[in-house]
């Protein structure tokens, strides 16, 4: 280490130097990068009632090749006041003790490998937070990724630790919310307005029934009269044919009267 | 009298010609409503499952109107050639007595079609489908048509999945939204009837599961079914009550 010895220097140039020196001392790098919900490609669980999916951080964390990258998953108050000292794998940032009484956990640790850049053409790179569903109550693994309890809202950050000592993060999301489900009340189900084409059938079906009825009642009540084409009725075929009468019962049947 | 002559014969032949025509669409509503009745597209379940199974007993009274029509059809044929009053008299009771049931079953199909709402499928799905306790037969009826209706029409829910994600439902009750943001039935299965992705389909990657509402599926059948008996019947009926006109007219000009 260099021996760095002040020369007659004021305090008014130290100032700044040792302001420049102290989150170097820290050296926790904040990372522009912002994680967000997948939108590309567009998913259809992308926020479900307990779970949610955001991108990969590839390219991201280049630098930290050593590191091992977490997802620190907090309450929105909690976003603010959450510690990037706090260790994974302890009761503070237990998965189990979410959300009270810790307000942030840690999860989804992976290495840089898991995350290769630049990310191939085609795959797609997410995480589902929430997917793991056997270990909700299991208090030996606190890195659970459970299924989130509450429908939040949350936000999200990725935390850089090598050894235990944090090297990266990134700026923390936008607050995410989840889906809730409503108890179905539907707003009509039987009796809701008939359409039109019912009420036309009813309707002319209804007039022409009727008529029908009155053309019978007409019909009966007026037996035997009215015609077709003129007052004439018109007879019976068999009536038609006319009989060919023997003259001599013509000449006969008189004379049998008398 | 040569003109009354032929105003007879052209209102007999008319009247012939009303009937014939009335006998082969009594017995072409009689194939249709059977068609109907042995051809449901397998939502006969579903509808039975909502109280709906109207729309079916409108389509058996069509079969045996469309029969009766057809007897009927010779009936009048046989009265108007020999000018029977009696027969035709007969004719028009029991044409009246028809008309009146194919009338209510018109009316029934149309009616219950109005009734088949997305909503109603809607709340009979998310009440009944996957029920823990099956309270009856019906409520496995209804899972077991809901899964063969997915399957088959490659849908999900009646909107879409969301509809598992949006409202409560009997199926929530037993599956973890983490597991099961919908059923495993709404994802593409391969040959075996296992899902080709289990994390796509519950990621929701478009191609490994269905993003389509099977509303669609079933509406489409439902529809041709009501509107066939109620349109083809309603046409039948206009038919007929010119015929029947005719045939009051000619019966009262019958010589007693």
């Amino acid at each position: 280490r260099p021996h760095s010895r002040p020369r007659h220097a004021g305090v008014h140039t130290m100032l700044p130097l040792l302001l420049l020196l102290l989150p170097a001392a820290h050296g926790i790098d904040q990372l522009g990068y912002r994680p967000a919900l997948t939108t590309e490609p567009p998913l259809g669980g992308v926020t479900t009632g307990s779970t949610f999916v955001v991108d990969q951080p590839r390219c991201v964390f280049n630098d930290y090749g050593n590191a091992v990258i977490w997802l620190v998953v907090a309450l929105d108050q909690a976003a603010s006041s959450f510690n990037n000292t706090q260790r994974p794998g302890t009761s503070e940032t237990a998965f189990q003790r979410f959300p009270d009484p810790v307000r942030a956990y840690m999860t989804l640790n992976a290495t840089l490998g898991s995350y290769p850049c630049p990310k191939p053409e085609g795959e797609i790179a997410v995480l589902r937070v929430g997917s793991e569903t056997s270990c909700t109550e299991d208090v030996t693994r606190p890195s659970c990724n459970g299924p989130l309890p509450v429908p939040g809202p949350y936000r999200v950050k990725f935390l850089a630790l090598e050894g235990s000592v944090p090297v990266a993060e990134t700026a923390w999301s936008v607050p995410i919310m989840l889906r809730t489900a409503k108890p179905f009340s539907s707003t009509s189900t039987a009796g809701s307005g008939h359409s039109a084409d019912m009420i036309a059938i009813t309707t002319i079906l209804s007039i022409l029934f009727a008529i029908l009825l009155a053309g019978l009642v007409a019909m009966l009540f007026f037996w035997g009269s009215d015609s077709c084409g003129g007052s004439s009725t018109f007879s019976k075929p068999e009536s038609v044919t006319v009989r060919r009468y023997n003259t001599h019962h013509v000449y006969d049947q008189p004379a049998a009267r008398l | 009298m040569a003109k009354s002559d032929d105003c007879i014969h052209i209102l007999q032949g008319l009247l012939v010609f009303g009937n014939v025509v009335i006998g082969m669409c009594g017995i072409a509503l009689t194939a249709e409503c059977i068609y109907f009745v042995s051809n449901p597209h397998g939502v006969y379940p579903l509808l039975k499952a909502t109280d709906n199974g109207d729309i079916n007993a409108a389509a058996w009274i069509g079969i045996f109107v469309g029969l009766a029509l057809f007897a009927l059809s010779i009936l009048g044929i046989i009265g108007v050639i020999k000018a029977s009053r009696t027969l035709l008299l007969v004719y028009i009771i029991l044409m009246l007595i028809t008309f009146a049931f194919e009338m209510a079953s018109c009316i029934t199909a149309a009616t219950h079609r109005d009734s088949l709402t997305p909503d109603l499928f809607l709340k009979q799905m998310l009440d009944r489908y996957q029920k823990s306790e099956p309270a009856n037969n019906s409520d496995s009826e209804v899972t077991k048509a809901w899964d063969e209706l997915m399957l088959q029409n490659h849908c999900c829910g009646v909107t879409g999945p969301s509809d598992w994600q949006e409202y409560q439902s009997a199926f929530r009750l037993t599956h973890s939204d983490a597991d099961y943001p919908w059923p495993r039935t709404c994802c593409v299965l391969d040959t075996q009837g296992l899902p080709v992705s289990l994390d796509g389909c519950k990621l929701g990657v478009p191609g490994y599961y269905n993003s389509n509402g099977c509303y669609d599926a079933i509406s489409g059948p439902v529809n041709t079914h009501a509107w066939g008996v109620a349109w083809f019947g309603f046409a039948i009926l206009c038919w007929i009550f010119c015929v029947l006109l005719g045939t009051m007219f000619y019966w009262s000009g019958i010589e007693y």
